[in-house]
């Protein structure tokens, strides 16, 4: 849970696209940087340019990955 | 004849009642209108109007903006859907509007002895419709015999001719067209809005005022659109080349041929190509010819003074429109692009000359043998493009009101300009294998640019000179890491420019339904960001009422609006078409209104909690700093949101009298976030509430 809004699955309606973008985007940064899945969520979590949306989505998976 | 003593007595006989918009425009119609310039000022129960003589008696009585609105007919105010409405006195159906019974009852009064009426109001569906509702429902059904005075400027000559030769009758196709809008943009609007304020109160009982309307609705659609990209945009990594070269002892910036590259093959570009000489292969040159812009219509003004001037374009139009009433520049809430030759171009250049700033220019316009000016494609049936009167103020003007009459008088001698010619560079340089470009501009012939010059943004970039085969070191070769970045915020000069190509909205509303966004919380920042509480109304109305979110749909409605206006459509045959498009769509939201309720309540809160919030806590980093209100002591302060997990303690008192706001950007001496005060007859400060801060201490240090 990152919102109060009523979820689909796992996430709210707006959550869940921002979910699968942070997926979907996984592979251009392997591809061009050779991060792992961790390195990359954080680099998001550190990004000006991530939407807020997309931030709450890589924090909570960091929290997740790192439990 | 006129008596001197006592207002509406000292009339006497039959006279001729003139209606206009507002008080300065009476003002300055009965000045043209009085034989001697000098008409009688009167004030009856707070009701400014004039007396003015010339073949007969003229009475010019100014409304204010609209004296009548559209009202539900039978009263309360929590249920829907309400399709029965009546046009009536609009103090009976806003607050604070109580002085307009007074202003319907000069004109009635007036209206007694009154022989003959004219409509004098701005040429413009708004203005023909507020002299149709006074002499229909405050003169008694005198619509059908009064005349209509035509003008684009309110300058004396133009004034007297609309006197002498007005329009016959009213323009009742334009009066329709208007009230059409009014009353489905009324039908729309009460329904929705209150469909959506009493979801929301019923669900929580807290009650919060939720708007929409027909134009309203799809523009925050798309804003939302937006903003949801945003939001959920992740960024992908990209790199570039830049460089500097090195010619003749200048240094110049140098571009890579390919905009993006990977990571390894910038690393080689770099190796393969720093403090290397590489030889000029190719020279491009281009001559650009620039045509002169063409003259503002409304959303064009708008959208230049806010490039310029960061003036929202509802502030431009409350300038323009000032401008309009002290005669310095034509009628302004214009759609068209074109300056007819009727206007008198000489006329004016020879007023301008009078003006220090703009005697040279103006001279060398009239010196060309013919002035044509260039013209866009729009047009409009009433008004020419805004263009200045050549007059010169009468009283001194603010600085706002300075900049924008400095900028329409620029445009429009620049658009009797010649055509700028630019000249464009590109130099082609092999470095090892790689190809760099060198960019130069100059600017050849200034044409129109030289009445411009103030807004254009024209830099030119000279590169020394250069010939092919002519040996260039990179002095520098560097690999910047780069991201790509999310679509870019409207803001309000983008945003009208996107309902104008949408078509939603008119010339004269648009900027005051961005500021109802605003108003009503549902963007914020001069860079639009959609808040939660905008997003919220979205969510629902896209779910449950769609069509009113769509574009296509209020599109529609304008050109049916365009239609009724050519006297091709019925108003009452709109009107049947909008009841029936939005009956179900209301019982759609009747039937579920605990789930709206639900998520408008939550939208409600989270738009609360995002106003309260500050910042990111300095102490433990992972809270929010808040403004708290104590039930205990009910005063105000801010602590962090992790005092409650018991985590965080940190707390600042804050000023218990006044405003307090987030300011959104943080201290610039120590990075902590700040809020910004308000009190009455004070300044509004920025309070940074870190004890150590620099800047606290510096001020403490002076005597």
């Amino acid at each position: 849970m990152v919102c109060d809004r009523e979820t689909l699955e796992k996430f709210c309606e707006f959550h869940e696209k921002a979910y699968r973008n942070v997926v979907q985007k996984f592979e251009y940064w392997k591809r061009a940087t050779g991060v792992s899945w961790k390195e990359y969520l954080k680099e998001l979590v550190e990004n000006a340019y991530t939407g807020c949306w997309a931030k709450e989505i890589a924090e909570s998976l960091l929290k997740n990955t790192d439990e | 004849m006129v008596l001197k003593k006592n207002g509406m007595d000292t009339l006497m006989g039959k006279h001729t009642l003139i209606i206009t918009e507002k008080p300065d425009a009476a003002k300055r119609i009965a000045k043209a209108l009085d034989k001697q310039g000098k008409p009688e000022k009167i004030r009856e129960n707070g009701v400014p109007y004039f007396v003015a003589n010339r073949d007969r008696e003229l009475v010019i009585v100014p409304a204010l903006g609209h004296l009548y609105t559209i009202v539900h007919e039978r009263g309360k105010r929590n249920y829907y859907p309400v399709f029965n409405f009546r046009w009536a006195p609009r103090h009976l159906a806003e607050r604070g509007a109580k002085v307009i019974r007074n202003w319907i009852e000069t004109f009635s009064k007036l209206s007694f002895d009154a022989d003959e009426f004219i409509s004098a109001c701005d040429y413009d569906i708004e203005g023909s419709l507020i002299g149709y509702c006074v002499l229909k429902y405050a003169c008694g059904n005198k619509e059908n015999s009064a005349k209509r005075m035509k003008f684009s400027t309110l300058m004396e000559t133009e004034l007297e001719k609309a006197y002498e030769q007005p329009l016959p009758h009213l323009d009742f196709a334009l009066i329709e067209a208007g009230r059409t809008r009014h009353e489905v943009d009324w039908i729309y609007g009460i329904n929705l809005s209150r469909a959506l304020t009493l979801a929301a109160h019923r669900w929580s009982s807290r009650y919060c005022t939720l708007s929409t309307g027909r134009v309203q609705g799809p523009t925050l659609q798309f804003l939302a659109k937006r903003e949801k990209v945003i939001r959920s945009f992740v960024p992908i990594p990209y790199w570039q080349i830049n460089a500097e070269a090195e010619i003749l002892n200048s240094v110049i910036e140098a571009e890579y041929e390919k905009k993006r590259t990977g990571m390894k093959e910038a690393d080689e570009i770099v190796r393969a190509c720093a403090g290397k000489t590489g030889e000029v292969i190719k020279i491009n040159v281009r001559k650009i010819h620039q045509k002169p812009p063409i003259p503002f219509d409304v959303g064009t003004l708008q959208r230049e003074a806010y490039s310029l001037f960061s003036y929202t374009p509802r502030r431009t139009m409350v300038i323009a429109q000032r401008l309009y009433i002290d005669a310095l520049i034509s009628y302004p809430r214009t759609n068209s692009q074109k300056l007819p030759p009727i206007i008198d171009y000489k006329k004016i250049l020879n007023s301008l000359k009078r003006k220090r700033a703009y005697k040279k220019l103006a001279s060398k316009l009239l010196e060309k043998k013919e002035l044509k000016p260039r013209e866009g494609a729009k047009e409009d049936p009433a008004h020419p493009a805004v263009y200045p009167t050549g007059n010169l103020p009468e009283k001194p003007l603010g600085i706002a009101e300075k900049r924008i009459l400095d900028l329409i008088v620029r445009r429009f001698m620049a658009v009797f300009g010649e055509e700028a010619i630019k000249e464009s560079l590109k130099v082609h340089l092999d470095v090892n294998g790689h190809r760099f470009f060198l960019r130069g501009r100059t600017i050849l012939k200034e044409g129109w640019m030289e009445y411009y010059e103030t807004y254009v943004r024209a830099e030119e970039v000279l590169l020394p000179s250069i010939e092919e085969g002519d040996e260039v070191r990179l002095r520098q070769v560097i690999r910047e890491d780069k991201f790509t970045s999310p679509p870019s915020r409207y803001n309000p000069g983008s945003l009208l420019k996107k309902m104008e190509k949408l078509g939603i909205g008119t010339k004269a509303t648009r900027s005051e339904i961005i500021q109802t966004l605003y108003n009503r919380g549902y963007v914020k920042d001069d860079r639009i960001m959609v808040t939660e509480l905008g997003l919220g109304v979205i969510d629902v109305l896209g779910k449950y009422a769609p069509i009113v979110t769509s574009a296509k749909l209020t599109q529609e409605l304008e050109d049916k609006m365009e239609q009724i206006r050519k006297n091709n459509v019925k108003r009452e045959t709109v009107l049947t078409e909008v009841i029936e498009q939005l009956k179900p769509q209301l019982g759609r939201f009747k039937e579920n209104e605990e789930p709206i309720g639900k998520v408008l309540t939550q939208a409600i809160n989270r738009r609360r909690t995002q106003e309260r919030m500050v910042g990111k806590c300095p102490n433990c980093g992972t809270g929010n700093l808040m403004i708290i209100y104590s039930r205990k002591t009910r005063k105000r302060f801010i602590g962090c949101s992790n005092y409650f997990k018991g985590i965080c303690r940190t707390s600042f008192p804050l000023p218990q009298r006044g405003t307090v706001k987030p300011v959104g950007n943080n201290c610039k001496a120590c990075g902590w976030p700040q809020v910004l005060v308000w009190m009455r007859g004070r300044c509004p400060w920025r309070l940074c509430f870190n004890p150590d801060c620099p800047l606290k201490k510096s001020r403490r240090k002076k005597p």
